[in-house]
């Protein structure tokens, strides 16, 4: 029968600091309420929580801080809905109600000693970000590491500061591209996918993961495939509306699987059996 | 379940223990309204009417995940779940009693054990009612739920003019002990009624032939009449989907409640994401989700078909479409095929 027992209580945190990254994405950093909380609260990168408004709703968000930072945990948010949108608008000291960590994150146990890819889209950088704080801080247990994250215009672009701790990391290289260039880019413009040809990957000792929009991740995972990265070497982060984030409410289901508690990163290998379409 | 006690008990005897029950909780019972009979409360006094009775128009899933229910209310810095009633239910058919096995294990089993319908459970009492004859569309009698070993508290068989009793569980036996001049014990087995449907599926091998036939026209052909309303989903006693929805309280900004709603994924919102895209946007795509949750992914997730034979998705279909003679033309198609 079932290991945990769901009722769907979340619980308060408070917002330290909002700090805005752009027009349109703002991160938040929030402690627990209760110490309690705080300390027995811990998640995997790649997992996500849910993140709600008293009186108007939650929304499913993979949690972005680094997974060994016990006093608080940070989420961005872009402005997408009305959960979103409220947030939005809350400034340092009111109360978000949170329940989680839920599902299952990126494997980094597994991955020790590997080279590894990481592919970002978009809003989909958070939740690596929190990966790179990891391997960062385990640097010598992993090979080289690849960074690569791909922005719709510089404006998109999230973390430029928290990027910045990342430079001088032995062997970890981050290139950065956006589709459409302007005066205040001199980087790379175009596809995350173009930033391939330039990278000296050695298919079988390389482990892949990835977390975009879907049409993004779709062409990824063609370029990965390519550079010879085994299917079952790929790691994915699917999106889908999460609500009870428990496996029960139906609305991730694809196939027989459930993004919620089987995911929401998957491998390649399990993604193209599904029974139902994913992207 | 074997072992359990059985007893016999008047019509009168039946009417005075709902009678009683009804003063210590909430009972419900087959109520005909102006077309069918469905689930609704009965209160102490009132009579117990069910000549002619085949079953309720929707599911008693209902009661257990009513169709909107408050799970929590915020306060200013808890959020707490109301309490639960105890619930008494009489007159579930044996294909309803498969049906909420099934949502059991969908609800309480797998990695997590979901509190609200968990309690609900718990503090409910299911008094199952053997079939006398088929209605128009059921077809129980091929899926192998016409009968039912375990699942309910009491199981009652119409007998003379009375029933005979088959105690399933503690919580029945318990009942029965309590009323026990109502009841009479018998050593003899229910005499088994043999009800004959019209209706049949034929499911040997199912979920297989369902597998290799996800890319068949079929869908489209069913998708072409389907007019998306949502009624199989909605009459259906294994459909379990839901959404949380949070409300405010406009009196007092302080307070906020999460309800669960059922909702259904033959509705087009139903697998939208923030920013508006819907992964199921084909109605092709959300029919195949009804025909596969029943008859593939819930028997690879729980072991079973998630389809009893109720007929009810039949019944309200103002398309007239009929899982059994889909089902026909998928496994004709599949014959061809090999």
């Amino acid at each position: 029968m079932a290991e945990k027992n769901e009722s769907y209580r979340p619980v308060p945190a408070k917002i330290l600091s909002v700090m805005k990254e752009n027009e349109r994405v703002k991160t938040f950093r929030l402690s627990f309420v209760s110490r309690e909380d705080n300390a027995s609260f811990s998640f995997t990168p790649g997992q996500f929580a849910m993140f709600g408004v008293a009186g108007v709703g939650e929304a499913p968000i993979s949690i972005c801080s680094p997974s060994f930072e016990h006093k608080y945990i940070e989420v961005s948010i872009r402005k997408a809905g009305n959960v979103t949108g409220a947030m939005f608008g809350m400034k340092k000291g009111d109360t978000v109600w949170v329940r989680g960590p839920y599902g299952r994150g990126f494997p980094l146990d597994e991955c020790k000693g590997r080279d590894i890819v990481l592919v970002a889209g978009g809003i989909g950088f958070p939740p690596l970000a929190s990966v790179i704080d990891h391997l960062a801080r385990h640097r010598k247990e992993y090979g080289r590491i690849w960074v690569l994250y791909g922005a719709r215009d510089f404006e998109d672009l999230v973390f430029r500061k928290r990027s910045k701790r990342w430079t001088g990391i032995e062997n970890l290289k981050m290139l950065v591209t956006v589709e459409s260039p302007c005066t205040s880019w001199n980087g790379c413009t175009g596809m995350v996918t173009d930033l391939f040809s330039g990278l000296d990957v050695d298919g079988k000792r390389t482990v892949a993961m990835s977390c975009g929009p879907p049409v993004m991740m779709k062409f990824v995972t063609l370029g990965l495939q390519k550079m010879g990265i085994q299917d079952n070497d790929i790691y994915l982060s699917l999106e889908r509306m999460m609500q009870c984030g428990i496996g029960k409410c139906g609305h991730c289901s694809i196939g027989d699987r459930h993004v919620c508690t089987d995911g929401p990163v998957f491998r390649y290998g399990e993604i193209k059996n599904m029974l139902e379409r994913v992207w | 379940m074997t072992g359990g006690s059985f007893y016999v008990i008047k019509k009168s005897g039946l009417q005075k223990l709902l009678d009683s029950l009804s003063r210590r909780m909430t009972v419900f019972v087959p109520v005909k309204g102006p077309d069918d009979y469905n689930f609704r409360e009965m209160k102490p006094g009132n009579s117990l009417n069910i000549d002619g009775y085949e079953n309720t128009e929707f599911p008693p899933r209902m009661i257990f995940m009513p169709d909107r229910e408050t799970i929590l209310e915020y306060e200013k810095n808890s959020a707490k779940a109301p309490a639960e009633a105890r619930t008494a239910v009489f007159g579930i058919r044996p294909c309803d009693v498969h049906a909420l096995n099934i949502l059991d294990k969908v609800m309480l089993g797998h990695d997590y054990r979901e509190e609200h319908y968990g309690k609900k459970r718990e503090r409910s009492v299911v008094m199952a009612l053997a079939c006398r004859k088929a209605g128009e569309n059921c077809f129980c009698g091929s899926m192998g739920t016409d009968a039912v070993k375990e699942g309910f508290d009491l199981l009652f068989t119409e007998q003379g003019d009375g029933y005979h009793v088959a105690a399933g569980s503690e919580k029945g036996e318990r009942i029965v002990a309590e009323n026990k001049r109502l009841f009479r014990k018998t050593d003899d087995e229910a005499k088994k009624i043999r009800i004959r449907c019209k209706k049949n599926m034929n499911i040997e091998n199912l979920p297989e032939i369902m597998k290799d036939m996800r890319d068949s026209k079929i869908w489209q052909d069913v998708a072409g009449r389907c007019l998306s309303c949502a009624s199989c989903t909605f009459s259906c006693p294994t459909c379990y989907c839901f959404s949380l929805t949070h409300e405010s309280d406009i009196a007092n900004p302080d307070r906020a409640r999460v309800l669960r709603e059922m909702d259904y994924c033959m509705l087009v919102r139903f697998s939208r994401v923030a920013g508006g895209f819907v992964f199921r946007k084909e109605r092709n795509e959300r029919v195949k989700q009804f025909f596969y949750h029943k008859l593939l992914y819930g028997y690879n997730n729980e072991g079973a078909l998630h389809c009893v034979g109720c007929g009810r998705c039949i019944s309200e279909c103002m398309a007239k479409i009929d899982i059994t003679e889909e089902v026909r033309k998928v496994r004709e198609e599949h014959g061809r095929k090999k």
